[in-house]
C-alpha cells in the first residue's frame, strides 16, 4: 500500500495497492505433485490483480508533471477515493490496536480474543488477519510464513478467506488509474 | 488510541487522533464538530461524549484496565488531505520527521514481510 504526497505535504492519492513489479509468485508452476492446498493457493495467487506496470508508469508521470499529471488528484477527489469507514471498521481498529497493545505488554494469549473480534468486525481487512496469523505460524526469529495455513487458533486461513471473499481477483485495494 | 480511563487530556487526544478541542468544538483540518459538553470541569475530554460525536468505537478491557478508542467513522477514512507530521525512526535509529521532506514529492509505502 502507498500514498502520494506532494511538495506541500498534501495527499494527492489515497492508500491503494502499490506494486511496481509483478510478484514472482505469479510465475510459480502449479504441478500435480504439489499438495492440493498448495495448488489451490497458487491458483488464487495467480488471480491477484496485477497493476504493476500501470502503477509504475503513473508514478513516473506524476514525477514529471506534478499537479498536471492526470494521476494526481484534487483534495476533494482524494477524500472521496479514500476507503469508507463505517462504525464497524472503527470498532475493528480499536479491537486490533488493543490486541497489539496486549500482545506487547501481556502476551499473545491476551491479544487473540480481541484480534478475533477485529477480524469479525472488518472481515475485508487483510492487515488485521495476516498480522495475527503470522504470529501463529511463524516461530520467533524465523522468516515469515507467507502461506499462513495454520488455523487452530483462528479457525480459518489465508486461502479459505480469499476464496470466501471472492477469490484472488478480489484481493487488495485496486488503484483506480 | 489506548487509554486507562474514559477521560483524556485534550493535547494527548489531539496528538493521537488529530482532533483538537477548540471553542467551536472538536476540529480536524477544515472540519469542526460541535461538542459543548465534551470538556469536563477539570479540563479533560469525556471520551464517551467525544466518541458519540465523532462516531468513534469504544472497546473496554476490564481485565487489564484498558480502553481502546477507534478512529472517527460515518464517512471516509480521510477527513483531510494534509499529512500529519508523522514521527519515524530511520535505519540508523535516529528520529525522522516526514515534514523534513517538504519541497519534494514523497511516495510513502507501507509494507510487511507477510
Amino acid at each position: 500500500m502507498a500514498v502520494w504526497i506532494d511538495e506541500t505535504g498534501t495527499l494527492v492519492r489515497p492508500a491503494e495497492s502499490a506494486s511496481i513489479e509483478p510478484s514472482p509468485m505469479r510465475a510459480i508452476e502449479i504441478t500435480d505433485d504439489l499438495p492440493e492446498r498448495m495448488q489451490m493457493l497458487f491458483t488464487e495467487v495467480k488471480k491477484l490483480p496485477d497493476h504493476a506496470e500501470d502503477y509504475r508508469a503513473a508514478i513516473v508521470d506524476w514525477v514529471e508533471n506534478g499537479a498536471d499529471s492526470r494521476f494526481a488528484m484534487a483534495p476533494h477527489e482524494v477524500l472521496e477515493a479514500s476507503q469508507p469507514r463505517p462504525l464497524d471498521h472503527s470498532r475493528a481498529a480499536a479491537l486490533f490496536e488493543l490486541g497489539c497493545h496486549l500482545h506487547d505488554t501481556v502476551g499473545k494469549d491476551a491479544a487473540v480474543p480481541f484480534w478475533k473480534q477485529a477480524h469479525a468486525a472488518n472481515p475485508e481487512n487483510w492487515t488485521y488477519k495476516r498480522q495475527a496469523w503470522t504470529l501463529e505460524s511463524t516461530p520467533p526469529g524465523e522468516a515469515s510464513d507467507m502461506v499462513q495455513e495454520v488455523s487452530d487458533t483462528y479457525g480459518t486461513t489465508w486461502l479459505d478467506d480469499v476464496i470466501a471473499n471472492g477469490g484472488g481477483e478480489a484481493y487488495g485495494i485496486t488503484p483506480a488509474l | 488510541m489506548i487509554l486507562e480511563s474514559l477521560a483524556v487530556d485534550p493535547a494527548t487526544f489531539a496528538d493521537a487522533t488529530g482532533w483538537e478541542s477548540k471553542p467551536e468544538g472538536l476540529c480536524k483540518g477544515d472540519q469542526c464538530v460541535p461538542a459543548p459538553e465534551a470538556v469536563t470541569a477539570d479540563g479533560l475530554l469525556d471520551v464517551t461524549v467525544v466518541a458519540d460525536r465523532l462516531g468513534m468505537a469504544i472497546v473496554e478491557d476490564p481485565d487489564h484496565g484498558l480502553v481502546a478508542l477507534g478512529p472517527e467513522s460515518g464517512g471516509r477514512a480521510l477527513t483531510t488531505t494534509t499529512v500529519p507530521d508523522l514521527p519515524f525512526t530511520d535505519a540508523d535509529g535516529n528520529p525522522f520527521s516526514l515534514s523534513s521532506l517538504h519541497g519534494r514529492k514523497v511516495l510513502l509505502v507501507a509494507w510487511a514481510s507477510w
